[in-house]
């Protein structure tokens, strides 16, 4: 393949990325008029104690939602690709300011999460390819299957109760620069590493049989050199696309775990404003949730084929 | 004894699953009675679990919301295998330039994973049971019609189907007798892997307060509860956990099992 095709090939998933945006969007705006809630009358209701019908009508004007929903969107679109997001209804601030203040928390939880799963799940997946029968293979197939179904919230809770009633740690912890990122990302990523590292070692015992490590055994290499350059880099490369939505998922995770700790992050934010029926906000926020998740997933399909010419 | 174990593998989580989804029937009281002297009473035999800051019964409590959350799950993965296959098959029969758009159509939605959808349905549509139902429904039966759809395009090109159109079959008894048997495990094993995600995901939405409303009794708003309490009745949330995490358990592990079927 060449530059040109790598190129267009880059483009073309990008394009399809930003069609998905579009769709995404548009069907957010489709269901806010399908709520049951006026949200010019959730505005005025906000702001002042009286209301009245001349209030709300001059609140739909000033929001612009006696517009057609055509027009809307596209009025709302256009503001949003010049990063103007409209103010929030229930604080008055506007949107980006919003996003400004509370979208670090939530990479950073984030970041920290991922590079913790991604660890995991490679000494996950290299032990259970290892040991492919025996006490530790049924071990971690146990943790793999009880760790996807405990629901993080309760991880959550339980390692405050932990820390804040049996040792008094939560004030010290909870306040240490980098640190208060630190529990609720373990909190978010023990259900990744035990998925993911099921399916990586499942994967790793798949590559095992092909050709080209049957090659690398005949030639005299060790197991656990066959098993980490040879299987490994594969294994790896076909697990990067559903790696990638994980990613995107925990984004949407974070809100859950981020709740429990209080941390003013993404998902804070995304329920405040659901509870306050704040149109802007949510829009935004599914704009940023869907733009993080179809780029991932973009970036990864297009590492993935690179990858494979490569190897 | 393999084969013990194999039974026990297949009917194990399914009583689990029917216990939490039927056992309201069977419960010993009123979920609702709230009754100020009997408040955190011990294990009983009247009260099997105990009761709460507000005296009612924690096992029937128990009961009733795993009606509510596993009957969402079972009745809206009801919906979306109904919806799935009904759309899926044509599409995946038919030829012709409205499929490429279509297919582009279904991959573009699809890029997103359920849980974003959800999300969006919820933010947008505030909480309620019905709200829910619908959530799940849409936001997972397009990935049913993608699957329905790449599996009847396989099937199509096999040979039972080629036998099927020599004897003079229709098209829509070859799609809806001869192929829909053959594709129905694939569905069934989908369904139960993101019902345990469903499970999760619906119970921690309650338990932040998106959830199925007020009067409404689940297994989130029952953890949020009672673990108010933890310090005076520590053990008190662990009941509802321990609901949550069996009926995830039970669903991986019948979808875990189901796998081998639709591999061979």
């Amino acid at each position: 393949m060449g530059r040109r095709e790598v190129i267009s090939y880059i483009g073309g998933k990008l394009l399809a990325a930003l069609g998905t945006l579009l769709l995404v969007t548009l069907f957010s705006f489709l269901l806010m008029r399908l709520s049951p809630i006026d949200p010019a009358e959730a505005y005025v209701k906000r702001n002042s104690a009286m209301v009245t019908q001349e209030q709300i009508d001059a609140a739909r004007e000033k929001l612009g939602l006696d517009q057609p929903l055509h027009r809307q969107y596209l009025r709302w679109l256009g503001k949003a690709v010049r990063l103007d997001w409209g103010t929030s209804l229930a604080t008055g601030r506007s949107v980006a300011v919003e996003l400004k203040n509370t979208l670090p928390t939530t990479l950073r939880v984030v970041t920290i999460s991922a590079v913790i799963t991604m660890g995991g799940v490679l000494l996950f997946g290299c032990l259970g390819a290892m040991s492919a029968s025996g006490w530790l293979a049924k071990l971690l197939r146990l943790c793999a299957i009880l760790g996807v179904s405990v629901p993080a919230f309760y991880l959550a809770t339980a390692f405050l109760d932990f820390f804040a009633m049996k040792i008094g740690a939560i004030s010290v912890v909870s306040n240490v620069g980098a640190g208060r990122y630190v529990p609720p990302a373990l909190c978010l990523c023990v259900s990744g590493i035990c998925f993911y590292g099921q399916m990586l070692a499942d994967s790793l015992r798949d590559q095992r049989t092909q050709d080209h490590c049957v090659y690398a055994q005949c030639r005299g290499l060790g197991e656990s050199r066959i098993l980490l350059f040879h299987a490994l880099p594969h294994a790896l490369i076909d697990l990067m696309p559903s790696f990638a939505q994980m990613l995107g998922m925990s984004l949407a995770n974070a809100a859950i775990v981020e709740r429990v700790f209080s941390l003013s992050g993404l998902g804070y934010l995304m329920i405040d404003s659901v509870l306050a029926r704040d149109a802007p906000v949510i829009h935004a926020v599914v704009l940023v949730l869907a733009g993080a998740l179809v780029l991932l997933d973009a970036a990864a399909e297009v590492a993935q084929k690179l990858l494979r010419q490569k190897w | 004894m393999q084969r013990m174990k194999q039974r026990l593998e297949l009917w194990l989580p399914v009583a689990v699953l029917a216990f939490f989804t039927f056992g309201f029937l069977v419960a010993p009281h009123d979920p609702e009675q709230v009754d100020a002297v009997r408040r955190f009473l011990p294990c009983s035999a009247e009260y099997p679990l105990g009761t709460d800051h507000l005296g009612r019964c924690v096992f029937s409590r128990l009961l009733y919301g795993g009606r509510t959350t596993l009957g969402i799950i079972l009745l809206g993965s009801a919906l979306i295998a109904a919806v799935g296959i009904a759309l899926g098959l044509p599409i995946g029969s038919s030829r012709g330039k409205g499929k490429l758009a279509l297919e582009s159509l279904i991959n573009a939605v699809t890029a997103v994973p359920p849980i974003a959808y959800l999300l969006i349905f919820i933010s947008v549509m505030g909480n309620g049971v019905s709200t829910m139902l619908i959530a799940i429904v849409l936001s997972n039966f397009l990935r049913v019609v993608k699957l329905v759809k790449t599996r009847t395009e396989v099937e199509l090109g096999k040979a039972y189907v080629l036998s099927a159109i020599t004897s003079g079959a229709g098209k829509v008894h070859i799609l809806f007798v001869d192929i829909v048997p053959n594709l129905l495990w694939d569905v069934l094993h989908y369904l139960l892997l993101s019902a345990a995600d469903m499970v999760l995901t619906m119970v921690s939405f309650s338990f932040i307060g998106l959830g199925l409303g007020e009067d409404v009794i689940d297994w989130g708003v029952m953890v949020a509860d009672l673990h108010r309490f933890i310090i005076i009745h520590p053990g008190l949330a662990s009941y509802p956990v321990a609901a949550i995490v069996l009926c995830a358990l039970a669903f991986h592990i019948l979808g875990r099992r189901l796998e081998k079927v639709v591999r061979a």
